[in-house]
């Protein structure tokens, strides 16, 4: 797989001080879909926005399928998909004519467009929908053609800042789908943007963390889980002699006490621990009465990473953030 | 990949396609010919001094339509700059900017279509100022020529004020902050001007300034070749020829300078 981004040293330093992204260097490759994880005002969008050549880097550069940022911003634009945090379809024209109009930017012949605007709004499942007035759709339709407004001129990559962002936890999980199925349909490479770290979880193969505007951990999803070292196997035994004996089982990271008759077993790798566990009942006959195991989520590597918890976090700009509930909501 | 050409046709639709904006725009003109036609009609006042206050006109209507005609443009022209604001505050203005097309599209295609949109309210003005009792009457004819004239000055007058206002909008993001810019200068523009009355019919200071309104070059120049048609005398035509004149300069210069700063400026 070859590299399609590469960022050297990117930086973003606002009004002489406020340094949304400093030094950023990553690195995301052909066909991946690449989640940004990040607190608000973590620096994600200001990256995205660099990026896409919306604005432009204080210092550093980066390479965007094959062209200069800096240089050839417009050769970028051509080769790029963006779908924005905010919606950006005109309610007064059909879904059809917002992705024709948008087709014509990028001087796609009409033919091609057509047949195009007919495949994505099949991906999505909108082709009921395509010749009615935008005003008239609910906030997920209007997700949904956000999403595809971003692919009408075939790009390589498509970033996608904070796609679900104000949608209802059904919608979402739908999003998601349609994201996958675009990734694997139109073989296009996705830079996703989100706070909901189940986002970045169900759909990313490699995820940055990003805060304060570096980065401060990448891999896969699994791999960062698994870097934490702490899987738990929680087990409740019949009395608390047995629990005790519990505890002098070799191998684990951790043993304590979790409640009465109950032990908290931290192992590195519950998939390869669980047989030595289980093991280790049946030779000591020990009656267990329930046997949990929790893999980390990736809610704990956000807190190892970032010292904090994202559900914690206030929106950063909150009147932008309302007046965009209120337009997908409406 | 300029843009230009879909960005004109949504704002073209958004026109037509909104019964009340549409239907408003059309009917202005009617309302106008015959309330401003009647209202300032000033010959009542002045029976025996109709060649001072209609400069050879046979009424007042024929007298002020070519006013009337400029301060539609003008009206029409000054509100171009208010979708430049909606553009960025309901979203698609980040649309326009992560594509690939000129920043100076998304201005201009606003001047565009206000333009387009003001030529068959023009239209209409003039059927209407003919089909009112009293109304415009061509008394030395009309040319094709005379025509054109028309059609050139209040294309002018729009590119020039809706440039104005587009400019304005560039920056701006609130949306009350135009419509006070607006209303500021609205009448001003209408009164400081030979719009309704002869440089003769106003004080001397008003009417020196009136002088340098592009708005007073407008009407002059469209009031010369409705009251004289086929008689217009040389000396006339370098006359209208200085109005337009100084109506394209000035038109030209504000189209590239908003394109320029629509380039340079305009933000999400």
């Amino acid at each position: 797989m070859a590299t399609i981004i590469k960022t050297e040293h990117l930086s973003k330093v606002y009004l002489g001080k406020i340094k949304a992204v400093s030094d950023l260097n990553i690195s995301i490759e052909e066909g991946e879909i690449y989640g940004l994880l990040g607190p608000n005002g973590a620096g994600k969008t200001t990256t995205i926005n660099m990026l896409t050549t919306r604005i432009s880097p204080t210092s550093g550069t980066a390479i965007v399928a094959g062209y200069d940022i800096n240089k050839q911003s417009l050769e970028v634009r051509k080769s790029i998909g963006v779908v924005p945090q905010d919606l950006t379809t005109d309610e007064d024209l059909t879904g059809r004519e917002n992705l024709l109009m948008v087709s014509q930017f990028y001087d796609v012949p009409r033919a091609t467009a057509d047949e195009r605007i007919t495949h994505l709004l099949k991906l999505v499942d909108m082709e009921d929908a395509a010749d009615r007035y935008v005003r008239g759709y609910s906030g997920g339709m209007r997700k949904r053609l956000e999403l595809i407004v971003g692919l009408v001129n075939d790009p390589k990559i498509l970033f996608l800042d904070e796609p679900t962002l104000g949608l209802d936890v059904q919608t979402r999980t739908q999003m998601w789908n349609y994201v996958r199925d675009i990734q694997k349909k139109l073989d296009v490479t996705i830079i996703l943007t989100s706070h909901y770290l189940e986002e970045i979880d169900a759909l990313s193969d490699r995820v940055s963390i990003i805060d304060h505007g570096k980065v401060l951990v990448t891999g896969s999803p699994s791999e960062l889980k698994s870097s934490l070292q702490g899987d738990i196997v929680t087990i409740t035994l019949k009395n608390q002699k047995e629990a005790d004996t519990m505890k002098t089982m070799n191998g684990a990271i951790e043993i304590k006490d979790a409640g009465p008759n109950t032990v908290r077993i931290k192992v590195a790798n519950s998939d390869k621990s669980l047989p030595d566990i289980i093991n280790f009942i049946g030779k000591k006959k020990l009656s267990t009465i329930k046997l949990t195991v929790q893999k980390p989520s990736l809610d704990e590597v956000f807190l190892e990473y970032t010292g904090k918890d994202i559900r914690q976090e206030e929106p950063g700009d909150a009147r932008k953030m309302m007046m965009n509930l209120r337009r997908v909501r409406k | 990949m300029s843009g230009l050409g879909p960005l004109t046709v949504r704002e073209l639709k958004k026109w037509y396609r909104n019964p009340v904006f549409f239907i408003t725009g059309l009917l202005q003109p009617f309302f106008w010919i015959a309330l401003f036609g009647s209202a300032f009609d000033i010959t009542k006042f002045f029976p025996d001094a109709s060649d001072l206050v209609l400069g050879g006109a046979p009424n007042y209507i024929t007298y002020i339509v070519g006013g009337v005609l400029t301060i539609t443009g003008l009206f029409t022209a000054m509100f171009a700059g208010t979708n430049i604001i909606f553009d960025r505050r309901l979203g698609p203005m980040g649309r326009f900017l992560s594509s690939p097309i000129r920043r100076s599209s998304i201005v201009l295609s606003k001047i565009l279509s206000a333009t387009l949109r003001i030529l068959p309210q023009a239209l209409i003005l003039i059927v209407a100022a003919l089909l009112i009792p009293n109304g415009l009457k061509f008394i030395h004819g009309f040319t094709v020529l005379d025509g054109l004239v028309i059609v050139a000055a209040i294309v002018m007058i729009s590119f020039i004020f809706s440039s104005i206002f587009s400019v304005i909008a560039i920056r701006m993001t609130n949306m009350n902050s135009i419509f006070g810019i607006v209303n500021l200068v609205n009448l001003p523009l209408l009164f400081v001007s030979y719009a309704m009355f002869a440089p003769g019919m106003m004080a001397s200071w008003l009417s020196d300034i009136a002088k340098y309104n592009p708005v007073s070059w407008s009407a002059e120049a469209m009031r010369t070749v409705i009251i004289n048609g086929t008689t217009m005398t040389a000396s006339q035509w370098t006359q209208v020829g200085q109005w337009l004149g100084g109506l394209a300069i000035l038109a030209v210069a504000l189209i590239l300078l908003t394109a320029f700063l629509a380039e340079k400026e305009i933000r999400d």
